[in-house]
C-alpha cells in the first residue's frame, strides 16, 4: 500500500501531535499487548510526558503507520517526529542510557534489586552456566509480572546481582519489579522448573480446576460464591455453593479478606470478572472454577446437570 | 495456536528463512514459531557497525509481505535478533 501525500501528512500530523508520540495497543492504563504494555512502563519510570496513539481504534491509522515507519509492528516511538523503533530498541536504549538523552529526562537512580536463591536454584544456575559460553543469567520481568529467565548476551544497562555466589543480570527497566523476589528450583507438571515468588506481584484471579476446589471446600479452607442469576441456579447448582444474592453479598463483607474464596458460573467467564471485582475490593486470595459448574459436573459430579 | 487465520498455505518458517535469505544474500537465518508468532534471529556481516534500528529494518523490509493485509502468515515477531558477524 503506497501512501498518499493527503495520507502522508495526516499521519505526518499525528507524528507531530507532541514531543513524545507513542502509536501503541490500547492506551497507557490498558495496554492491548506486553510489548506496547513495556515501552509505557519504561516511559513512566523515566517520568516522559508522552501522548499515545490507539492503533486498534483506526485501521487507516495502523495500516498507515506500518507504511509511514518502515515498520510493520506495533509499538511505534517517536520522538520530535523522528522514529525510534519498537520494543526491542526502546528496552536497549533505555539500557544504554541513550533513550533518557533523546527525551532530556534525568534518570532517577535505579536500586539494585535483591534476589535470593534457594539451595536447589543455586545447583542449578551453577550447572547451566558451566556451558553457557559467553552469556550470562538474565532476568527480565515485563510490566504484567511475566518472567523470563535466560541465559543471552550481557546487555547495556543491566543491573548484575549476586546472590549465593551466582550472577544475575536484571534488565534495567525489570529492576524495580524484581525486588525482593525468590527464586526455586521445583518440580512441576513437565519436570524440574524454576519457580519465582515475586512479593512485587499484585494479586491475581488464580484459576483452580473443580477437582482441587472439591478437596479445599472438604476441607473447609475455601468459600465458594456462585455469581450466577437465580434461573440459572434453578436448573443446576453446586450444594457447597452460596448464591451471591444480598445475603451472599453481606456474607462477602464480614469474610476476612485474606480468607481464600472461589467463585464459578456457567463456563467461568462471569466469575473471572466478578473475581477481579472481589481484588479491586481487597481481596488478596481469589480463585476461579475453570470450566465453571460445567467442569464440576464433568469432573466431581455428574448428578449436576450440565446445560 | 493452530487456529491463527490465514490464506498462507505452506511452511511459513521456511518462507520467512528464504525471505530473509533473498534480501541479505549470506545471513544465517533460524526461525522458530508457529501459529502467526515467530522468533527470529539473524546473523550476517551486513549488520556489523550498524544500528539496530537499521539492522532490525533491514530484516522487516524483507518479510513485509508476510506481515501485511488482515491475514497475515505472520502476525507479530516475538523476538527479532541480529548479529554482526
Amino acid at each position: 500500500m503506497a501512501l498518499s501525500e493527503h495520507q502522508r501528512s495526516e499521519l505526518e500530523k499525528k507524528v507531530r501531535a507532541g514531543e513524545v508520540v507513542l502509536f501503541m495497543k490500547g492506551n497507557r492504563r490498558f495496554p492491548q499487548c506486553g510489548f506496547s504494555a513495556t515501552v509505557v512502563g519504561i516511559l513512566d519510570k523515566l517520568g516522559a510526558k508522552y501522548e499515545t496513539v490507539n492503533i486498534l481504534e483506526d485501521p487507516s491509522v495502523r495500516d498507515g503507520m506500518k507504511e509511514y515507519s518502515s515498520w510493520p509492528t506495533f509499538p511505534q516511538l517517536y520522538v520530535r517526529g523522528e522514529f525510534v523503533g519498537g520494543c526491542d530498541i526502546v528496552k536497549d536504549l533505555y539500557g544504554s542510557g541513550d533513550l533518557q538523552k533523546k527525551l532530556g529526562v534525568e534518570e532517577r537512580p535505579v536500586k539494585t534489586p535483591r534476589i535470593t536463591l534457594s539451595a536447589a536454584a543455586t545447583k542449578a544456575f551453577g550447572e547451566a552456566s558451566s556451558d553457557a559460553g559467553g552469556d550470562v543469567l538474565r532476568l527480565e520481568i515485563d510490566p504484567e509480572f511475566n518472567c523470563d529467565l535466560h541465559f543471552a548476551p550481557k546487555a547495556d544497562g543491566d543491573l548484575e546481582v549476586r546472590s549465593e555466589g551466582v550472577a544475575i543480570y536484571v534488565a534495567r527497566a525489570s529492576a524495580g519489579r524484581a525486588d525482593g523476589i525468590a527464586i526455586d528450583f521445583v518440580k512441576g507438571a513437565s519436570g524440574m522448573a524454576f519457580k519465582i515468588d515475586n512479593p512485587n506481584e499484585p494479586p491475581r484471579v488464580k484459576p483452580i480446576q473443580a477437582k482441587a476446589l472439591k478437596a479445599m471446600l472438604d476441607a473447609g479452607s475455601i468459600e465458594l460464591f456462585d455469581v450466577r442469576p437465580e434461573d440459572e441456579r434453578r436448573t443446576a447448582s453446586i450444594a457447597q455453593a452460596k448464591p451471591l444474592d444480598g445475603e451472599g453479598q453481606s456474607l462477602l463483607a464480614t469474610l476476612d479478606k485474606n480468607k481464600a474464596v472461589a467463585l464459578h458460573c456457567h463456563h467461568g467467564m462471569r466469575s473471572r470478572a466478578a473475581g477481579e471485582q472481589l481484588l479491586r475490593e481487597g481481596f488478596t486470595n481469589v480463585y476461579n472454577l475453570e470450566g465453571g459448574i460445567e467442569a464440576w459436573s464433568r469432573d466431581v459430579d455428574a448428578s449436576v446437570s450440565r446445560y | 495456536m493452530s487456529d491463527h487465520a490465514t490464506d498462507f498455505a505452506g511452511d511459513v518458517c521456511a518462507a520467512i528463512r528464504e525471505a530473509i535469505a533473498a534480501r541479505i544474500p549470506g545471513a544465517r537465518v533460524e526461525v522458530t514459531g508457529g501459529g502467526g508468532h515467530y522468533s527470529i534471529d539473524v546473523a550476517s556481516a551486513e549488520f556489523t557497525g550498524k544500528s539496530m534500528l537499521a539492522n532490525q529494518r533491514l530484516v522487516y523490509a524483507a518479510i513485509t509481505h508476510l506481515m501485511a493485509g488482515d491475514r497475515p502468515p505472520v502476525h507479530a515477531v516475538d523476538r527479532l535478533t541480529t548479529k554482526g558477524e
